[in-house]
């Protein structure tokens, strides 16, 4: 199933699951309409919708396809009729929730060794201070574009040109839960020890991902981060892992 | 109350019908692997068709039951043996306190399943009992509390839906059937020509993220490079080598990589039990055929 409805490509995604794509770009308004129409799609409540995934450009909605559409029709005829239906509605509802009234998360990171195992080597290959680089990375509003990689991991972008650097070749076998990376254009923290590969510039003391139901995740799709540097001090006391 | 590991498996696992409703957090929804099979031993003991069942790949853990137990073993045959006595397949199976199961070798298929008569006391874990990336350890307790059903099955039923789900998971040579995906459109004229009409072979390097391809090296028009979109099980995900990973229940729930397209649901228990060395072929079907052929499925294992 694949149909057009203005400036969305909507598809069929396998054989239980549907996928709401605008322009494959990385945009601070399109990922901001994508969770726009996440948060209506899961305001419906609707029987059979097991997960709904906003990423970067697309909104996907897994289903149980006994009880999503139930229906006599054949399943082509009723995902078009309920793309369109569901397009429609969230077309009229006004955009009032501006991306610039969305709340800033400030979230802490101490830019020291030993956390911040690449800094140097980054520093030098971009042939700048380690200051003007923390300056640079602190400066800056992130979205965040997607998660996923382990529970929690947050993709946000775009990081500026002058710091940006491609991820290491080789993997590190382990970085440790917190961790602050860079790669590419994008920048994240790690939520759990595991082996990665981003140019690691300092660590959180935030816990970024916790399993407890009532916690889980600290960021979703469409949150606005901006990082702030701290004192080893700092991170010592505010350190969540104690 | 309890199933003790008494020895440890090489990758077994407590398994249901995964853990759904948290991917946009980025955690994986887990499950059976062969839902079908999982199914069908829970359908036998009469149990909710999704009660947690305990996955086992080969070489497979022993287990000692502490209590009497009704169990039914499911999937692939791996030849289990009560205290060294071999038992059937697919049927209701007594067990009494102290008694030992163990599986001697990988005959047909690579995922086996225990069923239990009764409930598992183990806690959810956001809706679902699933091991996350877990396995069964040594001197692990399975906390399985007995509970026999009085309710009798139809026998010529039971037997009627045994056969069929033996036919569609194990007995079936047909090629595996794949809805094209978004970047479908994207493949080279030689390589669509490749992926329907050449063998491909299951790679050694398997489990239970992710099962790699042999076969053709395919290729894109455009660079193998997206912005990442969720991905689903059997997802047919196209590595930079020009390789076919296709995603299963461990999943990640975003990927990057072109997704050329999904082997529908009722084709993965048997795309999960086949061995290494066997040839197959994919097959485009339609949406509106797969969804049917889950419902007929599914409606069978209704009471």
């Amino acid at each position: 199933m694949y149909h057009k409805i203005n400036k969305w490509s909507v598809y069929s995604l396998g054989d239980h699951a549907i996928v709401f794509a605008l322009e494959e770009k990385i945009d601070p308004f399109i990922v901001h309409t994508i969770t726009r129409l996440s948060d209506f799609i899961k305001s419906k409540g609707l029987p059979g919708v097991k997960d709904i995934i906003p990423s970067y450009h697309t909104l996907t909605l897994v289903y149980d396809i006994i009880q999503f559409s139930n229906t006599s029709k054949n399943t082509t005829d009723y995902l078009v009729a309920f793309s369109n239906h569901i397009l429609n509605e969230f077309d009229l509802i006004p955009t009032t929730s501006l991306i610039e009234s969305k709340e800033i998360i400030a979230v802490p990171v101490c830019y020291e060794m030993p956390f911040a195992m690449d800094i140097e080597s980054l520093s030098k290959a971009k042939n700048i201070s380690t200051d003007a680089l923390i300056q640079i990375h602190t400066s800056k509003i992130y979205e965040v574009y997607s998660i996923g990689f382990l529970p929690g991991f947050a993709y946000m972008g775009t990081v500026d040109e002058k710091i940006q650097m491609p991820r290491h070749e080789k993997p590190r076998m382990q970085v440790i839960a917190g961790s602050v990376g860079i790669a590419g254009l994008q920048t994240g923290i790690y939520p759990s020890d595991s082996p990665g590969g981003w140019q690691i510039i300092g660590r959180t003391p935030w816990k970024i991902f916790d399993p407890n139901p009532s916690v889980l995740a600290k960021f979703k799709v469409g949150d606005k981060i901006q990082y702030y540097s701290i004192s080893k001090n700092d991170f010592d006391k505010m350190n969540e892992y104690n | 109350m309890s199933i003790r590991v008494i020895k440890k498996g090489l990758s077994d696992s407590i398994q249901d019908h995964g853990r759904y409703g948290y991917q946009h957090l980025g955690i994986q929804p887990n499950g059976c692997m062969d839902y079908m099979s999982a199914w069908l031993g829970n359908y036998i003991l009469h149990n909710d068709i999704h009660n947690p069942v305990i996955e086992l790949h080969f070489p497979s853990g022993q287990f000692q039951f502490e209590e009497d137990y009704t169990i039914c073993i499911t999937g692939a045959n791996f030849v289990p043996v009560i205290n060294d006595k071999s038992i059937e397949l697919n049927t209701a199976i007594q067990v009494k306190s102290k008694d030992v199961l163990s599986m001697l070798q990988p005959i047909e298929g690579k995922t086996s399943y225990i069923a239990i008569e009764g409930k598992f006391e183990d806690p959810a874990w956001l809706n679902s009992k699933s091991y996350n990336g877990k396995r069964l350890d040594k001197d692990q307790l399975l906390p399985y509390k007995p509970k026999p059903n009085t309710n009798k099955q139809n026998q010529l039923r039971l037997h009627e839906l045994v056969e069929h789900t033996q036919e569609i998971v194990f007995n079936n040579h047909s090629p595996i059937r794949i809805l094209p995906g978004p970047s479908w459109k994207y493949l080279k004229d030689s390589s669509l020509f490749e992926i329907l009409n050449e063998g491909f072979k299951l790679s050694p390097q398997a489990n239970r993220m992710g099962f790699n391809l042999i076969g053709p090296k395919l290729e894109l028009n455009i660079p193998n490079a997206f912005l990442s979109s969720a991905v689903t099980r059997g997802t047919l995900q196209l590595l930079p080598s020009g390789d076919i990973i296709v995603l299963m229940a461990d999943h990640q729930t975003i990927g990057g990589y072109a997704n050329l397209g999904q082997i529908i649901l009722v084709d993965l228990p048997r795309f999960t039990q086949m061995k290494t060395d066997k040839s197959f072929h994919f097959e485009i079907i339609d949406l509106d055929k797969a969804n049917q052929l889950y419902r007929n499925i599914y409606e069978q294992f209704q009471y």
